[in-house]
């Protein structure tokens, strides 16, 4: 058995490697690779010595007979930007509480491609991120349900990764899905107050690029944040788990339909001019400090864009954030997104360990609030300043639901991505041309997949 | 030891130098290459344990959707981009080879690009070729030549051509210097009764330097061709095979499907298609070019 899964790895490796080849500097941040097998020494020594202590902390923590905390625990993240210093607070926060725990914080550029390849080689840290794509019918064969951390009642998207009545993955936070904008910007520019329809929206958006800045960023050649406009779709829908009812359709992309309403608004930004001059020379990291300096208005992207633009240098107070327009009826409407879902390693050394982590996380650390989310904990307020103002204009919300099999074995079968669905809308020259091929693609999908 | 006779010194001396590369090349080549053979008759997710067994399905998927070889038309490109290539080289080589003042520097200055990690090339041309701030633009529009601006990245139609152009100036100069040692091991005694018998620098060109290099050409041909077919680390890191598909290649669809949706089984037939592709081409470029050697 053991044999068999060490010529799995190294085969998933081979491929791995024969098909990345040219990936090399990616990794950079994945030093300590196999430390999730190799602490079973440490963690044995740690508990016999001190099994004490471990003791008089479980009787003060709030868990009637909880288990012993101790061990060392692993934690995957795709923070690569606060593995040293956010993160490594709580790592602190926590053994401080639980003396004969530790937690080894890892980033992981590449997260989702590099998890599934740890999955499929049972190398899953303790505590990790679920990536995206992965089924909720495969979570019992690579995590622990959650159910005991009596949670339950208090979270929202519960039922998201839920599968045969357990909860296997708890969501790190919710993002609104909005424009993040530049309030100097929009001073220097003329604007007085923030567009609520959509003509203003335009006109808005011709002041921007009079007065010298560029109006919207895209991030068109990074492809991904082009996400926002198909969750917009949602909105035009008025369905929260409108991917899944497209699972159901056979033709779902049609002219007037939701993704054609959301298309068409950006479509009309970069067709008058209101975006990045070359949409193929666009850059992620450098948009934030231009939004930040003014040289760029806004952005659409979900709200957890807005703390990131305050550390690229903006003065907090110069960062606002409201509804994307999506009509001109005035009404404000907004999508709730469930970001990463935590899971706990079903083959951990220390699962009570990396449970208490991952309480410790959602209830204590306060990550939600530094990453600028909505708490998962329905008793627990947003901190976000901007989050708050725009929540207090009473919005209509949309709390997006999870993908369901069907939607994801369509979507995998036919390479559908929504992103470079709206770059596809954009590039051709014919909207609605590139919209039959998405329909024929999807038909033909769907009929492969047998759904 | 002192006591084994010559013939179990050679082998043991065989075995010794020749187990552990080969153990290497089984691990790390022979075993992934069987492994991939194999998923690809299943319909592996790339994470789950289960692998079902498909057959040829995976096949069949890539030889009757036609998406999944209009790529190849982009790797056109980059072959298009090696010939050119390796007639440069040639050119160069031949050029640096005779004595010329300062040919050692022009040399090293040829070479330096295959030196450079293409990562880091990658990322020095988006800089050259950014529509807006690039140094490309930048010098035409000294020169007078606005007219000729383009968006070199955002274009379907060129973006390709920009990239190939990148291949063709890194690889120039390895092929530049595999053909300077190869003409550097051409007789000089050959050229001097050449001159005598009354040919000239043409005629010697074709009946001396080049049937003596017309392996080593065979050589850089193949490496051109396999390299045109691989190419990943270019519109992987500049372009993400953008805008909306223009710069896709085999390998980064490849790498796409088995990471980005979940289709490994799906993505390993098209590395073994590949593999097939690249192994078909050299059979026939060796049957054009060695025609009647042999």
């Amino acid at each position: 058995m053991k044999k068999k899964q060490f010529i799995s790895t190294m085969a998933v490796l081979g491929l791995a490697m024969t098909m990345a080849a040219g990936c090399g500097s990616n990794s950079g941040n994945n030093e300590g690779t196999p430390a999730a097998s190799n602490n079973k020494t440490d963690n044995a020594a740690a508990t016999n010595t001190s099994g004490n202590a471990a003791a008089t902390n479980a009787a003060a923590s709030e868990e009637p007979a909880a288990p012993k905390i101790a061990g060392k625990v692993v934690f995957t993240t795709n923070r690569t930007d606060l593995v040293d210093t956010e993160l490594k607070n709580y790592a602190a926060k926590f053994h401080e509480k639980y003396p004969d725990a530790t937690v080894e914080i890892e980033a992981i550029k590449d997260y989702d491609q590099t998890t599934k390849i740890r999955m499929a080689s049972n190398e899953l840290a303790d505590i990790s991120l679920i990536p995206g794509t992965v089924k909720n019918s495969d979570l019992p064969n690579f995590y622990l349900p959650l159910d005991d951390l009596g949670l339950n009642d208090r979270i929202y998207f519960k039922d998201n990764r839920s599968q045969d009545g357990k909860l296997y993955g708890i969501s790190s936070g919710s993002a609104a899905m909005g424009v993040t904008y530049n309030k100097k910007a929009f001073a220097q520019a003329g604007i007085t107050a923030v567009p609520k329809t959509l003509d203003e929206l335009y006109a808005a958006a011709e002041k921007l690029k009079a007065a010298g800045i560029i109006p919207l960023a895209t991030n068109f050649k990074d492809k991904w944040p082009l996400y926002g406009w198909d969750q917009e779709a949602f909105i035009f829908a008025g369905d929260p788990s409108l991917h899944n009812t497209m699972a159901t359709q056979d033709e779902p992309f049609a002219v007037d339909g939701p993704h054609w309403q959301a298309f068409s608004i950006l479509k009309k930004m970069v067709d008058g001019g209101y975006v990045e001059k070359d949409l193929m020379s666009t850059n992620w990291e450098g948009s934030k400090k231009d939004v930040a300096s003014g040289k760029i208005a806004m952005f659409l992207l979900g709200n957890w864009v807005v703390p990131q633009v305050v550390d690229n240098g903006a003065a907090a107070e110069d960062v606002g954030f409201f509804p994307l327009p999506l009509d001109n009826s005035g009404e404000a409407k907004v999508i709730l997104a469930s970001d990463y879902y935590y899971g706990v390693d079903k083959n951990s050394e220390n699962p009570e360990t990396a449970k208490a982590f991952l309480k410790f996380l959602i209830e204590e650390s306060g990550y939600d609030d530094y990453a600028g989310f909505i708490p998962v904990l329905k008793d627990k307020k947003p901190k976000l300043a901007q989050l708050n103002e725009f929540m207090a204009t009473n919005p209509k919300v949309i709390e997006m639901a999870a993908e369901n099999d069907d939607y994801l074995a369509i979507a995998n079968k036919m390479q559908f991505d929504t992103s470079a669905f709206a770059q596809d809308a954009i590039m051709g020259k014919d909207m609605k041309a590139v919209f039959d091929s998405y329909n024929k693609k999807w038909k033909d999908a769907k009929a492969s997949v047998g759904k | 030891m002192f006591a084994m006779s010559y013939k179990v010194q050679r082998y043991v001396i065989l075995f010794s130098f020749l187990t552990l590369p080969l153990l290497l090349l089984a691990v790390f080549s022979f075993y992934p290459a069987l492994y991939l053979a194999w998923l690809s008759f299943t319909s592996w997710d790339g994470y789950s344990p289960a692998k079902a067994w498909v057959g040829f399905s995976n096949y069949k998927e890539i030889f009757t959707n036609a998406d999944m070889f209009k790529v190849l038309s982009h790797n056109f490109v980059y072959f298009i981009g090696g010939i050119a290539q390796n007639i440069l080289a040639l050119f160069f080589a031949v050029l640096l080879n005779s004595r010329l003042r300062g040919r050692n520097t022009f040399r090293v200055l040829l070479f330096l690009p295959y030196i450079l990690n293409s990562v880091a090339i990658a990322y020095m041309f988006t800089y050259v070729y950014d529509a807006q701030n690039g140094s490309l633009n930048a010098l035409l529009t000294s020169i007078g030549l606005e007219s000729w601006i383009k968006s070199w990245l955002g274009d379907a139609g060129i973006v390709n051509y920009s990239l190939a152009f990148i291949s063709m100036w890194k690889f120039m100069g390895f092929n530049m210097v595999i053909y300077l040692g190869a003409l550097q091991s051409i007789p000089g005694d050959l050229y001097e009764a050449a001159k005598i018998d009354g040919a000239g620098p043409h005629q010697s060109f074709f009946y001396i330097t080049w049937p003596s290099m017309i392996k080593i050409v065979e050589l850089s041909m193949l490496l051109t061709v396999s390299g045109a077919l691989e190419v990943f680390d270019l519109p992987f890191v500049m372009t993400k095979g953008g805008p909306a598909g223009a710069s896709q290649t085999f390998v980064t669809q490849t790498v796409e499907t088995a990471f980005n949706f979940s289709n490994y089984g799906l993505a390993s037939a098209m590395g073994m298609v590949l593999l097939f592709i690249v192994v078909l081409v050299i059979f026939v470029q060796r049957k054009l070019i060695l025609r009647g050697e042999e």
